[in-house]
């Protein structure tokens, strides 16, 4: 028995929905600037992937530890180079969210030219360009990339939930989280802590995009699409917490695949173009209702609340 | 002989480059006025500035063709049709495709309903310039209205969540009329009449070019009038200091809203223009980083707070992607790739420069003195004899 494609798709959509709103959260909780770059950096290994596969000709999963430093450097890089410099003169958090803007100017204008490149040096399409074919197929399952975005979900979840609790490094890096001045003044090297989580955000951005481009059609500018449904998730999940990151992009990665097939299924076709409504619309009432999101919800209050009757 | 072909080719190359010019850069004057406003006066991050320029074009797109087409009742077959011009038009273009005589709907027959009304408008200066004006006139509205929704979270979301909410929602827009094909045909876009083409062949672009050019140049008096004025001063004040602002009765609520229509109606204003400009609509001409975050970059780049550095950025930006343009003959051979894409590499580039070394930009914000300098230095000279005798 095969999956079915639609909870396949929307499987697929959620788990890397769900590692690029970690990112973002990430970085967000570190350095506090939301950056608007992060789903490009995804594009990234989308290109890994295609150069890998149809270029070298590799195994297409080999790609996934090279888009995981290639991403990971680009955003580690951007913040070396322009956010902290940025910092420590004392910009703005306005100034820091333009500069974030100028690092996806660039990214766009890069993966542009690369797939130009590509086009002309190895006569390969690179625009509107699908990569299933160089999935592995598994008896009884489907495409590989189904196990393998779900697998990628629970391996990132396992690895930070040791990293942050079991090691020295990790207990540092909530620590500079929570406090930063607090933490610094304790020998906490807050900047390396900053640097990794740029790295680490970019690098699973990285995969994420490996995993989109075995299974959805790529061009350029396919991560720079998702940023809405990215910053939606983030701000579902609180931004405070990466498991509410999390729960946030499964939640609006499934209702965005198989939400608005249901739901076309009950009001008719007409509703499929409107896709963009559901992250929008969970946007707008988490901001309105509960801003500070899932993770900021207690399960006690709402229970009492419920049983006084609301309100 | 020759030589003179050579030349008046030359110069013929020197007029439309400069013409296109002139017109983008109007156009993206309009556009980053309309932020000027919202974020150099009253410190408001709208990055979905995108918004309010898709809804301009939409509008532009979507209204004054199926008004005009039912002014002239071309949707029921060719019997119907008042106009003998638009019935010749359509019995014309029937050979190739004979269902239009019978019935017509104005997205599937977009093309055949343009070219036919832009015959009538061709004819006829005073519905041309009075479509025109209605058409802003409904963008501004819809342009305001959609200001007026933005101003909701504007009210109550810290910088950093204001951010990505506008920037959410400035994707509305553009995402619908992509994937829907009834606004604005979609995937394939939909033709624009046309109400600068009774001017005459040739100088169609010119006039054109001189009304966008006439549109800026207005607003950028609006907006020095609006900075000198004590309502310029308030929004400096809310900017700066808002407690303070609202402890000596600004209204802070209403000027955050007020200035986010005004701006929205202008940033509308200029996407209906880019869309008669350019004769067509097609949703992925609407993308954020062409109209919020370029927008965003020049402003930054010439200093937000100055319109003078604000008109600065925008020129350097479109005259270096001009040139870029007009000269991809000789780069694209060397190049591996499409130069398009070389002016975003380094706006991007620049931009952190920009925001490393001069943050305030090139021309930064200066003091506004609302009288003018020499009635200020008469009243200063009249202060002073007074108190020396």
């Amino acid at each position: 028995m095969v999956v079915d494609p639609l909870v396949r798709d929307a499987l697929i959509y959620a788990s890397t929905l769900s590692m690029l709103s970690l990112g973002l959260t990430l970085t967000y909780l570190t350095t506090k600037v939301p950056n608007f770059a992060h789903g490009s950096l995804a594009t990234i290994g989308s290109y890994t992937l295609l150069t890998f596969a149809a270029v070298l000709k590799l195994n297409a999963y080999y790609s996934i530890p090279a888009a995981f430093l290639i991403s990971g450097c680009t955003s580690a890089a951007f913040y070396l180079l322009a956010l902290r410099p940025l910092i420590n003169r004392g910009a703005g958090l306005l100034h820091q969210m333009i500069a974030t803007i100028a690092f996806e100017l660039v990214l766009i204008a890069s993966l542009n030219i690369y797939a130009d490149f590509l086009t002309r040096t190895y006569r390969i399409q690179s625009r509107d360009v699908l990569m299933r074919r160089f999935d592995v197929q598994i008896e009884g399952v489907g495409p590989g990339v189904l196990p393998a975005s779900v697998i990628f979900v629970a391996v990132t979840l396992t690895a930070l939930v040791l990293l942050l609790h079991k090691t020295r490094f990790g207990v540092a890096m909530r620590a500079a989280i929570e406090n930063p001045m607090l933490a610094g003044t304790l020998g906490v090297n807050v900047k390396l802590v900053y640097l990794f989580s740029w790295f680490l955000a970019g690098g699973l951005a990285g995969v994420s995009g490996v995993l989109l481009g075995l299974h959805y059609q790529q061009d350029p500018a396919f991560g720079s699409r998702m940023l809405v449904s990215i910053f939606a998730s983030s701000i579902l999940g609180g931004l405070s917490s990466i498991y509410g990151a999390v729960l946030g992009g499964y939640t609006i990665g499934l209702l965005e695949i198989y939400g608005i097939f249901q739901l076309s299924r009950a009001v008719g076709g007409w509703i499929l173009p409107y896709r963009i409504i559901f992250p929008l619309l969970i946007m707008a009432v988490t901001l309105l209702v509960f801003p500070k999101g899932l993770s900021g919800l207690q399960l006690s209050a709402i229970t009492s609340r419920l049983r006084r009757g609301g309100g | 002989m020759d030589r003179c072909v050579i030349e008046a080719e030359a110069l013929r190359s020197a007029y439309i480059f400069l013409v296109n010019l002139l017109a983008l850069m109007a156009i993206y004057l309009i556009v980053n006025l309309s932020l000027e406003l919202e974020y150099g006066k009253s410190g408001i991050p709208n990055f979905g500035k995108v918004l309010s320029v898709a809804a301009g074009a939409f509008v532009a797109g979507s209204i004054p063709g199926r008004i005009l087409g039912s002014l002239f009742n071309v949707y029921g077959g060719i019997s119907g049709i008042t106009d003998p011009v638009v019935a010749e038009c359509i019995r014309g273009l029937s050979p190739q495709k004979p269902t239009i005589l019978e019935r017509m709907d104005y997205i599937e027959d977009n093309v055949v309903i343009v070219t036919c009304v832009n015959r009538v408008l061709y004819a006829n200066p005073v519905l041309s310039v009075g479509i025109l004006l209605m058409t802003l006139l409904v963008a501004a509205a819809v342009g305001a209205a959609l200001g007026l929704v933005a101003s909701y979270p504007a009210l109550r979301l810290k910088e950093d969540y204001l951010a990505m909410t506008l920037l959410a929602f400035g994707e509305f827009l553009t995402a619908i009329g992509y994937y829907s094909r009834d606004i604005v045909g979609g995937t394939l876009g939909v033709s624009v009449v046309d109400p600068f083409g009774w001017v005459g062949g040739e100088l169609r672009f010119l006039a054109a070019t001189l009304i966008i050019a006439a549109v800026a140049g207005l607003i950028v008096l609006y907006v020095r009038l609006v900075s000198r004025s004590p309502l310029g001063r308030a929004l400096r004040a809310m900017r700066d200091q808002e407690v303070a602002a609202e402890v000596l009765g600004k209204d802070t609520v209403a000027l955050r809203r007020n200035v986010l229509m005004v701006s929205s109606a202008i940033a509308a204003i200029g996407g209906s223009l880019w869309a008669f400009y350019a004769g067509g609509v097609i949703a992925t001409a609407y993308d954020r980083v062409t109209w919020t975050f370029l927008p965003w970059v020049m402003v930054i780049l010439g200093g937000a707070g100055n319109e003078i550095g604000v008109l600065l950025g925008t020129s350097v930006y479109v005259t270096a992607r001009m040139l870029i343009d007009q000269y991809k003959g000789l780069l694209e051979p060397v190049l591996p790739f499409s130069v398009v894409w070389l002016d975003r590499l380094l706006m991007g580039v620049v931009l952190i420069l920009i925001l490393l070394a001069r943050p305030q930009g090139i021309l930064p914000e200066r003091p506004v003195y609302p009288l003018g300098r020499a009635r200020i230095r008469k009243i200063v000279e009249a202060m002073r004899s007074r108190s020396s005798s």
